[in-house]
Order: structure tokens, then C-alpha cells, then sequence
């Protein structure tokens, strides 16, 4: 490792700290300076103000709030998320311990399908610009852009569960199947195959089918786009028509030279695209009723579990930062420029 | 075309311009915007389009009762109705002995009327009720119609108690009872149940009874609202923030862009949830949630539009004439991202509308009774298998208001992005 | 013009147009010259003249918007313009190339300067075995002052000129007879700039190829070219020897151009030569011949008709009424001496 890539990785590690920073300060702000009041709205009207005191209390939130502020922040740290208040007051850190597996269960599939599907598509498009194929494939990448994300998957469901029943309509595995089953990482298709539970196993591909397409097929358009006006850009670069000038074959420039240049700046956009993904889960859990950890943040505000929605947003945001310093360590590794 | 300059070429022509070309030095603005088809291709039917659709859709939202046939928030008719679909009628059925004209006679409380199980018959006694005592309050009288509703398994078990004199009458369907009526000699169809509205309604009806069709027309309105406002306003902040920042670099510049880098890095609808969570629901509460994912995106255009235009010469030569700072950002520098703003609103208005419609199918942004694309969308998914049109036409609508968005958006930046200009 | 086994490439009456939003351009516009087997040609012209242009179309480089609307290129006996892509390819590389102006840019930044020159070999003679052309690679970098570690770096980490060089390399690995430096020199520093001319002048030298030098650097001409071609507008307006053209200048474009190079001798105070007049829009090119609006010798003749390119005394040709006949003419026609 060349000192300068090592610069590189530790200046990026010290951006992450105020950017994580930042996120959990803004979820405090959010849950806690905007007006309206969480304690009333999570025990509704009937309860007396006695009660709602002794909430306060027990939560902390009669404290001035640069108390609560520094408690936040110190909690949010230590992972100490606190109890859920509904539920049989579980531990939060644990439900979202059984949630995040099933969110990024959902969603690799989903980026792995979108980044071949949208890569590819994107630099075609580049290739052929001005052509027909490229206005149809932008046609196609507006259009899927345009879809909202729970109608295209309420659209799936109807034509591939109900119209022509091939396809789970919801959840991650069959109910009767998991009565039997015991998870172990709560990911359901690694557990299924370490207890070599093929029946098990089947279920969760099918069930994961539908919805990871959905979440795929709704972010290709953003990659599509990306990709093509990266590559666009890339194709007038001066060494492309210097390696036309030495002969090189047409394919060889677009899908070789300018190809692999152009997923630099594709990276650190997935980097930031990356919230779009984590949106679009939210919708796509909600719509395919996916216990993962969108559809636990709606179920909880609809209950009004604050607290357990205060942790579920902080961890969001932590895993939005590690994905970023993901795709720069990603980038570094890419691009010779900041390897050497 | 190409020949050797001879010496008797009078001009020399080297190649034939296109027609299009000479016309357009010769024409007004409108025809030069229509020949640029030519150079623009596929580009400008896109613009075409999507501006005409616009124009469509942004008259319908100014006007929606042109067009909606009914009060998007009224029971016009039976739930349920498919496209086009008439609401069926009812038809009682009593003993030819027991002298019954019609319905209201056997609908008070002492009275027992039958139905199948589970069937739409139900919903008709129901309605029918509803009728009759809204009509009594209508005429002063007390509204003390409530038969007794009871329910058999089947139509023929249904029939036979009725024959017996179990039930005083039965409530079927007359498709239903078509060929099993005859079985039954002591029994006579007395007539509908109610008055009938015989036309169907073209997207057909909800759960409720409400016209699709006229919701989601009204529902257009509520978009553009959201979807406009919460533009505006993210301008409004985003642009000058990104001016400032860019302008005056240092200290500032490098907090603010951490903050709205760390903004814009966030799962924008999740924070859009978590806002609107705590705000509650209301259309100004969903504007500012949405609003504020959109200011990072302004910002970091617009800051770093400033950076690279800081460095033209030109403004470099009205700094070191002793212009003002404030004269160098408004007259040098901010007309030359206007072109980016404009394609970003363009995409941010139909991204906006998206995140309403998930806002609205989560159930945090409207009040429930709104007539929102996102509401009727999460309703309608309870009736996924019984009535695809609930949610396929408020789907559609949402997905062409944002397609006419961001097909604008995305053909304008094919042709303003100096990065992708070709000459 | 001499047609034999002397001459390289032949061009005839190429024209290439642009076809922009604003209308075409004609950025060539009826050129021909010939370029000689071994010789190295300066081409000089104003930035926008069309020069670049003129080196792209040589290699049939010319990319929508634009087009080769018409003419021949004759290269080593061969139509260039009658070329399928397949053979297009095989001509681009193994027998013509081409280096850039911006060195920072041209090179591919995420492949390694062995791999460009292997990659040249592989894809132009699929059966040679990887170590054969390893081993060409390591002989042509020798030669070319490149040390052997530097085969494993990425492009950032060279210096300008040593990209540079690598440019040359890539032409020379798989032996181009005509090597087009188009700008090469423009943005490297004075002290790089003179060792790459030298370096120039000894590949020519050893390797016996043809180069074809586009730049708008009169005094870099000067240093390294056998003969210069001038350029204006989109046409060559002046063809011959460079002590020739540098002695007597004939087009009145040639002398302007000429007598505005400063000179570096200190106690020089004379005040350079100005050309009146702006390059001609391309859109709109002037009538006739397209230096008359900014011509001192103009005459009425000149706006109405185009000169062509004539060889005034051998292997000199100039494109001016100054020195042909024409019945309308009214000055007497100069006559040069040899």
C-alpha cells in the first residue's frame, strides 16, 4: 500500500466520523426540536398528564435538551437503543438485529440486478447515441424511473400471484414452513442452506424473486442514466480517439477503455445513489409486507414506538455512512490515480 | 455536388446546405423552435411531448371539475364496480301470500330480511336502509328503519326459509335467481330494491362507492401542489445557500457542504417519514418534509456551477474593476445556472410527486379522505385480488405526471449539458 | 503533382464539412498535397483553420457531425476512401499514426504503458505470443530513452514528455509509416519541447517514416520540417521547401504570417507585423478566394473566383491569382524564378 492511497483511506475514515455525526444530530433534531410532541402522540389523548410526566421521565425528555442531546448522541454510539414500548418491551437492538439481514437480503439482489442490467443498457445506449435503440432504451429508463416503486410491485403481484399464480404474493418464506425453521443470521437463504433446508431454501428464492425485481428493475433507470452520460463523456475523451487512431476495434474502445474508466465516476455515484436503494426498500417491504427494516420504521410509527423509531432512523444512518466509505475504499481500489 | 474549381464557378459551392439550414436564418422564433427537430431528433419530440402532456396535465390540475363527473369524495354508487361495470341491481323476494310491494313495508326493525352470506346482497340491505332513513330525516319523520339482516349459506336455503315464512323477505341478485326462482311457486319477485343508476362508471368504483375516475382526476390537483410547492420552496433555500457557499469559499463553505453532502447521502423518503411522522399529517406539513431532501441536490449544482464560473476571465476582469460582490453573483454568476436549475426542477418536481405518492401509500402525508393517488394506492392493495382497477389508474396516473416531468427534465439536459454538446 | 514510388500519401480534392446547428462548415475545403515517403511536413495555420481536421481526415477520423464530403487519399497506392471498417482498422496503427496534443489525456488512465503497446501488438497481429511482443515492447522503449521499470506504470505517474514518447511508441511498435503529430509539442515545456523535436528528427532517421507535423508554432516548423504546407481557412494556400517558403515567401497570407513571429534578438524594437481582418466564419466563408477580405494585394477578381492550387516552379505551388492567368485579370501575372 502506496502512502499515498494509505492518506487517502484515513482522510476518508475521518470524513465519515462528522458525516455519521451529523446524521444522528440530524435525527435528533428531527424527533425531537420539530414541533410536536412524541410522548402525546404515542399514548393519544386519553392518557393524563400524570402518565405522560412519568413517560417523560422515564425516557429522559424532562431533561434540558443539550442533556438529552449528549445522552442521544453517547447512546446512539454504544448501540444502546433502549427497549421497544410495544411488544413485550424487547431489546430494539435486537428486532433490528432480525430486520437489517432481511432489508439487505432484499436489497443485493436487487443492486446486483440493477448495476449488470443498468451498466450494460447505459453504455449500449452511449454507444449507439442519437440512434433509435439509444431513444428507446431512454425511453425505457424514464419510464421505469417514473413507475412508483409500490405500483410496479402491486402490478407484480397481480399479474404473478394472482393472475397467473406462479409466485409468492408476501413475506419472506412460506408460514407453514416456518414453524420448522430456526434462523440463525436471519439470513433466510444463507440459514437454509447452512441447515441444508432445501425446501426452505426454494421458498426464500421465491419469495425474494418478485420484490427484488421490483427494487432492481425501479433504480435501473438511474443507472441507465448514469451510466450513459458518464460514457458519453467518456467517449470523447482524447485517449479513445487515440486508441481509435492505433486501430483498436470500436467494441474493444467502448466496453474495455472508456467502460471500465466511466465506473469511477459510476462508484461514488452508487456511493450516494446508495439512499435511493434504502428508499425504495421501504416501499418495496411495505408493498411485499418484507419484515425488514422500512417496513419495521412504518410499523412502529404507526404505533407510535418512538424510541424504536429513533433507533431505526440512527441506524439507517450509520449504514448509509458505511456504504459510503465502502465505495471510496471501492474507488481507491479502482482507480490507479489514487492507488499509486 | 463537389467539382474542381473551374473559372467559371461563379460562387464557390462546395456543398449542398440542407433546405432546413437555409430556412432557418429566414424564420421566425416559433418555426426556428419547430425546424430544430432536425438537429435535435428524437431529443425534441421528446420535449414536444412531454411539454404538451404537461400542458394537459397542469389544466387538469387548475380545473379538475371540468372533468370529474363527481365529487371525489362522495358514495356515488355500489363498491366495487370494475370499469364500466353497471351496479347490479337487487330485487326482494317474498312470499306471494304475505302482499309485500316493496322493500320500505318489511324494513323496520321487527322485521327479518335475508341474504347469502358474504355476498354483495349484504352491502345492497345496507345501502337500501341507509336510503330509507336518510329519505324519513329528509321528510321530518324519525329514521327508524333496521331489518333484521339474517344470513344463509347458500341461495336455496335462503329461499326455502323465505318460502317458509322464516324470513319476510330475501335480497338476491337477479342473475342469481334466474332458473332457482322457479323451484319455488310460493314465491314472487317483488321489484328492485331501490331505484337503479343504470350507467357504469368508466374506471369503475373503490371500496367505498367513490368514482376512481373523478379522484384521480382531483388527485392531479394534490400533486401538482406538493410536487410545485415543494420545488419552489427547496429553490428558494438551496440556490442561494449554494450561491453564498460557493461564492465566499472558507470556513462556511466547508460546514455547509458536509451538512447538506451528509443530507443528501440519507435516504431522502426515510427522512421525509421521519418528518412527516412528527409533523403529523397536512399538505403544508408534507411540503416542508419534502422540500427539505430536495435543497442538498440545488445546492451542490449550484455551488459548484459558482466554483468553476468564479475562475472565468470575465469575472475575474469585473472583480479587478472594483465590481461589487454582490453585483459578480447576480449579474455573472446566477445566470449561468439558471440552465441547470431549470432541468433539475424539471426532475425534481416529478421526484417529488413520487415521494408524495410513497409518503401518502405509507399513510403519513394527507388525511385520509384526500383524494391522493398514494392513498387510494394503499387502499386499494387490500383488494388486490378482487378489483385490479383500484389501484391500476391512480398507478398510471402517477407514473405519466412524473414521466412527463422527467422525460422534460432529461431531454432539456440532453440539450442545455454542455458536457454532452457536440458543437 | 509527381506521382511515384517517392510519394507516400496522395490527397486530392478532400473536403470535410461540419454540420452544426448554425449550418454546415466547410473546415477543408478542396485541399490536395502529397506527402513523401521519409520527409517530415510542417502544416501551419491559424488555431480553427482546419489543420487538425486535415490530420483526422487523413486517417478517415472524421466523426459525425462531420464528413468527408468529397476526394481521394491515395496512401501508398491504395484508396483510403474505398477501405471497409476491417481494413480501416489495420490501416489505422499499422500503417498510419497519430499523436495528440494534451499527453495528460491521451493515454488510457487506468491501463498500465505496457499494456497500451501490448494491447497495439495483439490486436493488430492476434498470433503473436505474448512474450514475442513483451520482448518488442522492451527493444522499441530501449530506443526510445524509456527505462524498462517505467513499463509498469499508469500514464499519471510520466511526465509529459515521456507520455509523449509512449504516443511515438505506440505508432512506431507496430512500424507506421506515417506518424501524425498533431499539436505534440503545444503543451509540453521548451526544454521538452526541443529534446522531442530532436527525438522526432532521430526516429524519422532510423525508422525511415514519414511525419506529418500540425501545429500553428511557425518557429517549431522551422526547426524540424523538410518542406511546409501553409493553411487558411480551411484551405492550403502555399506548398514548398521550408528554406524555400522561409526565403521568399509568395501568398500574402504566407508573408503575414511570416513577418508576425517575433524575433528574439534583444535590441529589436521594430513592431511586428499585423494582419488586418479576422479568420473568416466557416459558416459563411467569403466568395471567391477565401484571404481576400484580409488580402493587401487584393484585386476585384480575387472576391469572384478561386484560385487553384498551382505549381509555380517545381515542387513549389502556391494558390493565388497573383501568380496565375485569368481572362478577367487585370495585373500581369508574377512570374517566379526557380
Amino acid at each position: 500500500m502506496s502512502s499515498s492511497l494509505r492518506n487517502f483511506l484515513i482522510t476518508r475514515i475521518f470524513l465519515t466520523i462528522p458525516m455519521i455525526w451529523i446524521l444522528i444530530t440530524m435525527v435528533f433534531i428531527v424527533m425531537r426540536i420539530l414541533p410536536g410532541d412524541p410522548i402525546r402522540s404515542q399514548l393519544g389523548p386519553k392518557v393524563s398528564e400524570e402518565q405522560a410526566m412519568a413517560l417523560r421521565e422515564r425516557l429522559g425528555l424532562n431533561r434540558p435538551l443539550y442533556v438529552q442531546y449528549f445522552d442521544f448522541l453517547w447512546k446512539m454510539v454504544t448501540l444502546d437503543f433502549g427497549t421497544a414500548l410495544t411488544q413485550g418491551e424487547r431489546p430494539i437492538i435486537d428486532e433490528l438485529g432480525e430486520k437489517l439481514p432481511a432489508t439487505i437480503e432484499l436489497t443485493v439482489p436487487a443492486m446486483i440486478f440493477t448495476a449488470i442490467f443498468g451498466i450494460v443498457s447505459g453504455a449500449y445506449a452511449a454507444e449507439k447515441r442519437k440512434k433509435t435503440i439509444d431513444y428507446g432504451i431512454r425511453l425505457f429508463s424514464i419510464a421505469v424511473y417514473s413507475i412508483p416503486i409500490f405500483f410496479m410491485g402491486l402490478v407484480f403481484q397481480i399479474i404473478f400471484s394472482v393472475r397467473i399464480p406462479i409466485l409468492p404474493l408476501a413475506g419472506r418464506m412460506d408460514t407453514l414452513m416456518m414453524t420448522n425453521f430456526r434462523p440463525i443470521t436471519h439470513f433466510y437463504v444463507l440459514d437454509s442452506i447452512l441447515q441444508g433446508n432445501w425446501a426452505a431454501f426454494r421458498s426464500c428464492i421465491s419469495h425474494l424473486i418478485l420484490p427484488s425485481l421490483t427494487l432492481g428493475l425501479a433504480l435501473t433507470g438511474v443507472f441507465i442514466r448514469l451510466t450513459r452520460v458518464n460514457m458519453i463523456e467518456m467517449l470523447q475523451a482524447d485517449f479513445i480517439t487515440a486508441g481509435r487512431a492505433r486501430g483498436l476495434p470500436e467494441r474493444r474502445l467502448v466496453y474495455k477503455h472508456a467502460l471500465r474508466n466511466t465506473f469511477i465516476p459510476i462508484l461514488t455515484l452508487i456511493g450516494l445513489q446508495f439512499a435511493i436503494l434504502l428508499a425504495g426498500a421501504v416501499l418495496t417491504e411495505t408493498t411485499f409486507s418484507w419484515p425488514g427494516m422500512g417496513r419495521y420504521l412504518v410499523d412502529r410509527i404507526e404505533l407510535r414506538d418512538y424510541t424504536a423509531v429513533q433507533a431505526t432512523i440512527g441506524v439507517f444512518a450509520f449504514f448509509v455512512a458505511i456504504i459510503s466509505l465502502a465505495m471510496d475504499f471501492l474507488y481507491a481500489f479502482i482507480d490507479p490515480r489514487i492507488r499509486y | 455536388m463537389n467539382e474542381k474549381n473551374t473559372h467559371d464557378n461563379d460562387i464557390d459551392q462546395e456543398y449542398v446546405v440542407p433546405q432546413w439550414q437555409l430556412d432557418l436564418d429566414r424564420v421566425g422564433f416559433v418555426r426556428k423552435i419547430f425546424l430544430a427537430r432536425k438537429w435535435y431528433g428524437g431529443d425534441w419530440w421528446f420535449v414536444v411531448l412531454s411539454a404538451f402532456l404537461l400542458l394537459f396535465i397542469i389544466i387538469i390540475g387548475i380545473f379538475p371539475q371540468w372533468f370529474a363527473p363527481y365529487d371525489p369524495k362522495a358514495e356515488v354508487s355500489s363498491s366495487l364496480l370494475a370499469p364500466g361495470e353497471a351496479p347490479s341491481s337487487f330485487v326482494l323476494v317474498a312470499n306471494i301470500d304475505s302482499d309485500i310491494k316493496e322493500f320500505k313495508e318489511i324494513a323496520s326493525s321487527k322485521n327479518k330480511v335475508g341474504i347469502v352470506v358474504a355476498s354483495p346482497s349484504s352491502q345492497a340491505l345496507r345501502e337500501a336502509v341507509t336510503a330509507l332513513n336518510d329519505e324519513a330525516k329528509a321528510a321530518g319523520e324519525p329514521a327508524t328503519y333496521n331489518p333484521r339482516p339474517i344470513r344463509f349459506e347458500t341461495l336455496e336455503e335462503g329461499l326455502e326459509a323465505t318460502a317458509a315464512g322464516e324470513v319476510n323477505g330475501f335480497i338476491a341478485a337477479p342473475a342469481e335467481l334466474e332458473g332457482i326462482i322457479e323451484k319455488y311457486p310460493q314465491l314472487e319477485i317483488c321489484g328492485a330494491l331501490r331505484e337503479e343508476t343504470a350507467k357504469g362508471f368508466i374506471f369503475g368504483t373503490n371500496q367505498i362507492g367513490q368514482d376512481i375516475f373523478s379522484r384521480i382526476i382531483w388527485g392531479t390537483r394534490i400533486a401538482l401542489i406538493v410536487g410545485l410547492s415543494s420545488a419552489i420552496v427547496s429553490i428558494l433555500v438551496g440556490v442561494p445557500l449554494g450561491l453564498i457557499s460557493g461564492f465566499i469559499s472558507g470556513p462556511f463553505d466547508r460546514i455547509l457542504t458536509l451538512l447538506m453532502d451528509s443530507l443528501y447521502s440519507f435516504p431522502g423518503l426515510i427522512l421525509a417519514i421521519s418528518i412527516a411522522a412528527v409533523l403529523g399529517a397536512g399538505i403544508g406539513n408534507v411540503i416542508v418534509a419534502i422540500a427539505v431532501l430536495y435543497v442538498p441536490t440545488y445546492f451542490r449544482i449550484v455551488r459548484g456551477q459558482t466554483l468553476s464560473v468564479k475562475q472565468e476571465l470575465y469575472v475575474e476582469a469585473a472583480r479587478s474593476l472594483g465590481a461589487k460582490p454582490s453585483t459578480i453573483l447576480w449579474k455573472y454568476i446566477f445566470p449561468n445556472v439558471i440552465p441547470s436549475i431549470v432541468i433539475i426542477f424539471s426532475v425534481n418536481v416529478a421526484d417529488a410527486i413520487l415521494t408524495e405518492a410513497g409518503l401518502s401509500f405509507l399513510g403519513l402525508g394527507l388525511p385520509p379522505d384526500t383524494p391522493d393517488w398514494g392513498i387510494d394506492l394503499a387502499r386499494g392493495q387490500d383488494y388486490l385480488r378482487r378489483a385490479w382497477w383500484l389501484i391500476t389508474f391512480p398507478g398510471l396516473m402517477v407514473s405519466m405526471v412524473t414521466l412527463a416531468f422527467s422525460m422534460l427534465g432529461e431531454s432539456l439536459s440532453e440539450i442545455l449539458n454542455p458536457r454532452l454538446a457536440e458543437l | 503533382m509527381m506521382s511515384n514510388d517517392k510519394v507516400l500519401v496522395q490527397v486530392r480534392n478532400l473536403s470535410v464539412n461540419y454540420h452544426t446547428r448554425l449550418g454546415p462548415v466547410s473546415a477543408v475545403n478542396d485541399v490536395s498535397f502529397d506527402i513523401y515517403r521519409g520527409e517530415i511536413l510542417g502544416l501551419v495555420g491559424e488555431s480553427g483553420c482546419g489543420k487538425s481536421t486535415l490530420g483526422k481526415a487523413l486517417m478517415r477520423m472524421i466523426m459525425p457531425p462531420a464528413k468527408i464530403s468529397s476526394g481521394a487519399i491515395i496512401f501508398d497506392g491504395e484508396d483510403v476512401m474505398k477501405f471497409d471498417q476491417k481494413r480501416l482498422r489495420d490501416f489505422r496503427g499499422r500503417r498510419i499514426s497519430m499523436i495528440f496534443q494534451d499527453p495528460m489525456t491521451s493515454l488510457n488512465p487506468v491501463q498500465r504503458v505496457d499494456e497500451h503497446l501490448i494491447e497495439a501488438i495483439q490486436v493488430h497481429e492476434p498470433k503473436t505470443v505474448l512474450e514475442n511482443a513483451q520482448e518488442r515492447v522492451r527493444t522499441l522503449i530501449g530506443r526510445l530513452g524509456i527505462q524498462e521499470r517505467r513499463l509498469r506504470d499508469y500514464p499519471h505517474q510520466l511526465s509529459g514528455g515521456m507520455r509523449q514518447r509512449v504516443m511515438i511508441g505506440l505508432g512506431l511498435i507496430l512500424n507506421a509509416d506515417l506518424i501524425i503529430a498533431d499539436e505534440a509539442t503545444t503543451s509540453l515545456d521548451v526544454i521538452v519541447e526541443a529534446k522531442l523535436v530532436d527525438q522526432l528528427r532521430e526516429i524519422r532517421e532510423e525508422f525511415g517514416l514519414a511525419i506529418l507535423v500540425i501545429t500553428h508554432n511557425i518557429a517549431l516548423v522551422a526547426e524540424i520540417a523538410d518542406r511546409i504546407a501553409v493553411m487558411y481557412a480551411g484551405q492550403i494556400v502555399e506548398l514548398g521547401d521550408i528554406t524555400n517558403i522561409f526565403d521568399n515567401p509568395l501568398h500574402p497570407y504566407t508573408i503575414g504570417l511570416l513577418s508576425s513571429v517575433p524575433s528574439i534578438k534583444l535590441d529589436d524594437h521594430e513592431e511586428l507585423y499585423k494582419m488586418s481582418g479576422e479568420p473568416p466564419n466557416l459558416t459563411h466563408p467569403p466568395s471567391g478566394c477565401r484571404f481576400h477580405p484580409r488580402c493587401p494585394e487584393a484585386m476585384p477578381l480575387c472576391s469572384r473566383f478561386c484560385p487553384n492550387m498551382e505549381e509555380v516552379v517545381p515542387g513549389r505551388w502556391v494558390h493565388c491569382w497573383l501568380y496565375q492567368d485569368h481572362p478577367q485579370k487585370e495585373r500581369s501575372t508574377i512570374k517566379v524564378k526557380a
